[in-house]
């Protein structure tokens, strides 16, 4: 194996698991200590920690190009990880880490950009005859040519910033008479969030649900897929729960999507692992949508059911190797789903609760796995995201799963932040979710409460209250003062004291 | 026992007179406001069946026809006693709206003023429960020399014997002096009232609309004014949580204060306290939770919380002795010195020092409030307030840096010299004439403005000069803070400081009083 | 008279939904569920902290803050806020709520610690309810705090580029 020692460049959850699998292939691997978390666990995975605490910088490591080539230089790391979030999908980073000699374990600079610029991206999977919701080519001058493309790919449309993300900047429209407020309106967020005003449109497709593709790809030009996920419980572009495979997707429509994510992937010469993702709407139409060019947070429920560590084949098509898999040797078997479990308080929005974890327990049933970063002490600190855990629950099927879902929940215990777990509690209840009728707008359109709780569940809460309020105020032996005691002074003290007035 | 026979056929009589004078019908009045009676307050703030009510049969002094009938009533509108508070002896006086609105004539103002030297006499906390409607009109001058009395009996007993008011109706025109003068002023929000000149005056005079509640509620005086201290939400909390603060409190100047059994549940050394202070010197914690990690388990009790906030003040208990805590709060304007938070701890370490209560500081102060407005409305006489109370204060005070002790703030949070009996810090403290950043700015004003790349060169100087100036080992060397201490074993260092302490006596010179800058 | 103690004969548990849980004392330690009572335990362990055993399960609690008479509590990682009131005080509320009628002032307050970003409104300004006005960045994330009322801006206490921690006072809004 040409790599022998791999810079981690993330943290948390996806740090942790990276070292695990280099462990188990005999690997070293390098963490990087920062003065925000100088006691996360994932340092304790790994063989090399590079301190970085007196860095002074306010721009994070992980997103410090410089100082992460230096970083694995001065470590001898020759490969690195990149994870998810901060720079995975940085097409410069990916070539500064080439240029450094630097194994870059992902695909390649080229691919990294075609993929992250949505107009490329879209011209590509035009050329490819991928299927794809209708649009404008290219940016809009103003609301008058908005109109037009509207009649022409028909309402209801969508503007999209150009160069956004994340739900800023864009606008459904619904009617013409709609279109030249909401035009405005897009443009103006598009400009002050990514100081850039130019937007497109698409049609807008509704209420569809959110299915991607895992890609697999090596450097001799073969390309996989591994089945689906489907990952439609979102709550503002935030995916919350995921499950592989989709009861969305018979056999037929699998092996046509999956055949699209890998005539895609295959248009840009994709290598290592990579995620194509499309909409399907009720007519089961599918639109191809965006690809992501790094491992996602959600890639083990894709474990689960290919059996396939694919982080290991990150590291093995990096080094150079071939695909051992062919698209006929994998099967998938059983259900998995992954929830994500956030330091956010869903009574509140699901606003970030960060925090210190006291105390954490989460179930061993051999159908759960757990990737986490976190452990009792840890604190979620507000500068990065604000996972806590993954907790990963499979069956046999889609039934199965849920009810062992549903007892791992119950057996999940976190103290010191509000959690997302309610919110779990109450999905895996709910019978849009049990039938698999739920789309994307299920939070906003489906829901009226964002949790579960028990009928007794509050008045065991205001019988703990009043309890509080009994031993505080009410209990005579609460106040168990002694003013005799008080009284007891030194002959020196006392003498002075008196002698004073 | 036969009671038909002739001497008591008039205390009979008497007796049913005065149970038909508290009616039911008087009672809901009250009530429909959302007030309890002058009875039932004091059969709250009471032990069981302890109470002894005296003078309960007076009745007012003769008026002139003039004024119209008045009502002849027992008690003239205020009932006063003693009794036990947790079995403590406790005199009250508590004024009773439903007659004559409670309004003070000169007999209502013997019965207070006697109960007022009663308690005076026995070295015994007095509590006023006010609800009044201020000085009786009818009764003129009279009625106004009866306040005089009381304000004078107030002043005379002041550092004596603990005094606190509990407003729980309106308090208005001269009468807001009794309450002021006492150590402690409770108000309960919405049902109570106090200000010199009533909204009606304030419209005839300034020609402005304002309620009762926004002239002077217990949120305006909470929180703006500074004149109440503890506000609750209605009357039973505001009862119950004064009984709790009363245990705090010896019953005089001489005694110590009382003894509660601490569960032991916060163990001497408590490393959660290492991690409450943020690495990062400019990120805020909350300074209550470091208290919470030292004192006795659900000890604090915090006093005007609202007013002046960037200072924390309060009781605690140690290992069940009472100590006064004074900390500059990061979480509230990053913890700076003001006018309010100074005068706020001034009188609270005024307090504590009369009624032998150790006071613990801790320390976490980038200085005073810089501005036209602090420095136009007195910052320096005000903050001349708290270094006086600090100097003055004779009980054992200890000091904890956690983190800033920046400049005079630093000297004026009872700094070893100003006669601090221990001064800890942590190793987290920065001890210097100013912070980094001003530091840095003025050291290397010459070098900053020729550098290329000023930021990124500040960055490097402030880094220095935290490592070489800003820290707690300097002092420490020094001698000017005695040790340098592992945050989790503060309450162990506290504890043992203070016990060498127990029996601190400093002979102040003979003098009348000095002379503090009001 | 001096002798006719205020006996507490029950507590009310009241929600900030004004739920109301009526508890009579000495408080027992079960619950009524149709005809059976079933017990409630407090309990605490050192792996669990604090919990309550009902029904052979146990449920993670956790005081969140008490203050005065009202208390928050995570059940079950659900927070809820009572506060518990005697039958007089109870009936005071009503009174004062009645009286009262509607808030005159609100404050917003920082739900969460973080950095203020940008502040939209000014003093004086006029504010509908739900319209944004304050920008707090906290965990990378850009949180907009929307007025909860329709008024008029009366103080702003926030500044941008400043960092605040949960619960500061942000913006006064006289309510219209």
């Amino acid at each position: 194996m040409k790599i022998k020692r791999i810079l981690i460049a993330n943290r948390g959850e996806i740090a942790v698991r990276i070292m695990k699998t280099a462990r188990l292939m005999n690997i070293e691997t390098v963490a990087i200590k920062t003065a925000v978390e100088p006691n996360a666990m994932y340092l304790s995975s790994a063989d090399v920690i590079f301190d970085n605490t007196e860095d002074v910088s306010e721009i994070p490591v992980f997103l410090d190009i410089e100082k992460l080539i230096a970083i694995a230089l001065k470590t001898n790391a020759n490969a690195l990880h990149p994870g998810y979030g901060f720079l995975a999908e940085n097409a410069y980073f990916a070539q500064k880490c080439i240029d450094s000699k630097i194994i870059f374990i992902g695909p390649s600079p080229d691919a990294i950009y075609k993929m992250g610029n949505k107009t490329i991206a879209r011209k590509i999977a035009l050329a490819s005859g991928i299927p794809m919701a209708m649009g404008s080519e290219g940016n809009i001058a103003n609301e008058e040519e908005a109109v037009l493309i509207a009649e022409k790919i028909g309402y209801p449309v969508i503007i999209k910033a150009a160069s956004g993300g994340g739900g800023r900047g864009m606008r459904i429209v619904r009617k013409s008479d709609e279109m030249e407020k909401l035009f405005i309106i897009a443009s103006k967020e598009a400009e002050k969030s990514f100081n850039d005003p130019s937007v497109f449109i698409e049609k807008y497709i509704e209420n569809p649900k959110h299915i991607e593709f895992q890609i697999l790809g090596d450097t001799k030009g073969n390309v996989i897929h591994l089945g689906e996920r489907e990952c439609s419980i979102q709550r503002k572009h935030q995916k919350l729960i995921e499950e592989a495979p989709s009861c969305a997707l018979d056999d037929n429509l699998r092996e046509k999507m999956g055949t699209m994510a890998v005539q895609i992937a295959k248009a840009v010469d994709y290598y290592s692992a990579g995620t194509v993702e499309f909409l399907l709407d009720s007519d089961k139409k599918f639109y191809f949508m965006e690809m992501n060019t790094r491992i996602q947070v959600e890639h083990p429920v894709t474990e689960i059911i290919t059996g396939i560590d694919l982080i290991e084949q990150q590291i093995r098509i990096a080094n150079g190797e071939e695909l051992k898999y062919r698209q006929s040797d994998i099967k998938l078997s059983g259900w998995a789903f992954e929830c994500r479990i956030n330091a956010e308080d869903v009574q509140a929005g699901f606003a970030p609760d960060p925090g210190k974890i006291i105390s954490l327990n989460m179930p061993s049933d051999a159908c759960v796995r757990v990737d986490t970063g976190v452990q009792a002490g840890s604190s979620i600190v507000a500068s990065y995201d604000s996972m806590i855990a993954k907790l990963i629950v499979k069956g046999k099927d889609r039934k199965d799963a849920l009810k062992n879902c549903k007892m791992a929940l119950d057996k999940v215990w976190i103290k010191g932040t509000k959690t997302t777990l309610p919110f779990f509690r109450m999905l895996v209840r709910h019978p849009k979710f049990q039938d698999g009728s739920f789309t994307t707008a299920f939070i906003e359109k489906d829901l009226e409460k964002f949790y579960f709780n028990s009928e007794y569940e509050e008045m065991l809460a205001a019988w703990l209250a009043t309890k509080l309020f009994i031993e505080e105020n009410l209990t005579d032996e609460s106040i168990n003062i002694d003013f005799e005691h008080g009284k007891e002074m030194s002959p020196w003290l006392l003498n002075k004291r008196i002698n004073q007035f | 026992m036969d009671l038909s026979g002739k001497p008591y056929k008039a205390f009979i009589q008497r007796q049913e007179a005065i149970k038909k004078q508290y009616s039911k019908k008087q009672a809901e009045k009250q009530h429909s406001k959302g007030k309890l009676t002058a009875f039932e307050r004091i059969n709250l703030l009471f032990d069981n069946a302890t109470f002894e009510e005296i003078d309960a049969y007076v009745t007012p002094a003769d008026q002139p026809v003039e004024f119209g009938k008045v009502e002849r009533s027992y008690g003239d509108g205020v009932i006063v006693g003693h009794g036990k508070v947790n079995g403590r002896l406790i005199f009250a006086y508590a004024q009773d709206f439903t007659i004559m609105g409670g309004s003070l004539g000169i007999v209502h103002a013997k019965k207070i003023a006697k109960i007022q030297e009663m308690a005076l006499k026995m070295g015994s906390p007095i509590i006023a429960l006010i609800d009044s409607g201020g000085a009786r009109i009818q009764e003129g001058v009279a009625s106004l020399s009866g306040y005089a009395g009381i304000f004078h009996n107030i002043i005379h007993s002041s550092g004596i014997i603990p005094q606190i008011s509990v407003i729980m109706g309106p308090a208005a025109g001269g009468a807001v002096y009794a309450p002021a003068l006492t150590d402690f002023v409770f108000m309960v929000n919405h049902t109570s009232y106090m200000f010199v000149t009533g909204p009606n005056v304030v419209k005839e005079v300034l020609n402005e609309d304002v309620t009762s509640d926004g002239l002077g509620g217990a949120e305006v005086h909470a929180r703006k004014s500074g004149v109440a201290q503890m506000i609750y939400d209605d009357e039973e909390n505001t009862i119950l949580a004064l009984k709790k603060f009363l245990s705090y409190l010896p019953s005089n100047n001489v005694e110590n204060p009382p003894v509660v059994s601490d569960d032991g549940s916060i163990g001497d050394i408590n490393e959660k306290l290492r991690d409450i202070v943020p690495d990062d010197p400019n990120k805020a914690y909350d300074v209550k939770d470091v208290i919470n990690q030292i004192v006795d388990r659900n000890s604090f009790f915090e006093t005007a919380e609202l007013f002046g906030a960037s200072l924390v003040t309060g009781f605690a208990r140690l290992r069940g002795k009472t100590i006064g805590i004074v900390a500059n709060q990061p979480k509230v304007l990053a913890g700076v010195l003001d006018i309010d938070s100074s005068t706020k701890g001034a009188r609270f370490i005024r307090f504590c020092d009369a009624f032998n209560i150790p006071i613990i500081t801790l320390e976490d102060v980038p200085g005073f409030l810089p501005g036209v407005d602090q420095e136009h409305s007195g910052i320096i006489r005000h903050g001349a307030k708290l270094l006086f109370a600090y100097s003055e204060a004779t009980v054992p005070k200890i000091t904890v840096i956690l983190r800033k002790a920046y400049g005079g703030a630093f000297i004026v949070m009872n700094s070893k010299n100003l006669g601090g009996d221990f001064s800890f810090a942590w190793p987290s403290a920065e001890i210097a004439v100013m912070g980094p950043d001003g530091a840095v700015a003025i050291l290397y004003r010459r070098e900053l403005a020729d550098s290329d790349n000023p930021v990124e060169l500040k960055k490097e100087l402030v880094k220095k000069y935290r490592d070489k100036i800003a820290n707690p080992f300097i002092a420490d060397e020094l001698g000017y803070i005695d040790e340098v201490i592992d945050p989790a074993v503060t309450r162990k260092k506290i504890l043992s400081a203070l016990n060498a302490l127990s029996n601190k006596w400093v002979k102040v010179p003979a003098r009348k009083h000095g002379n503090m800058p009001l | 008279m001096a002798n006719d103690k205020l006996q507490i004969k029950k507590l009310h548990a009241l929600s900030s939904e004004n739920r109301k849980f009526t508890f009579s004392l000495p408080l027992k330690h079960s619950i009524r569920i149709g005809k059976r009572d079933y017990e409630v335990k407090l309990k605490s362990d050192e792996k669990l902290g604090p919990y309550i055993l009902w029904k052979n399960r146990k449920y993670p609690v956790e005081i969140v803050r008490s203050r005065q008479n009202k208390y928050e509590i995570l059940f079950n990682d659900i927070s809820y806020t009572f506060t518990v009131e005697t039958p007089f005080s109870l009936q005071r509320k009503i009174v004062l709520d009645s009286k009262r009628g509607k808030v005159e002032q609100e404050f917003i307050k920082a739900p969460m610690p973080g950095k203020i970003i940008d502040v939209l409104v000014r003093e004086g300004a006029t504010v509908l309810r739900g319209e944004p006005v304050v920008i707090l960045e906290a965990m990378k994330m850009q949180n907009e705090i929307l007025s909860p009322v329709n008024g008029v801006i009366m103080k702003v206490y926030a500044r941008a580029n400043t960092n605040v921690m949960k619960d500061d006072l942000l913006i006064e809004i006289k309510v219209s």
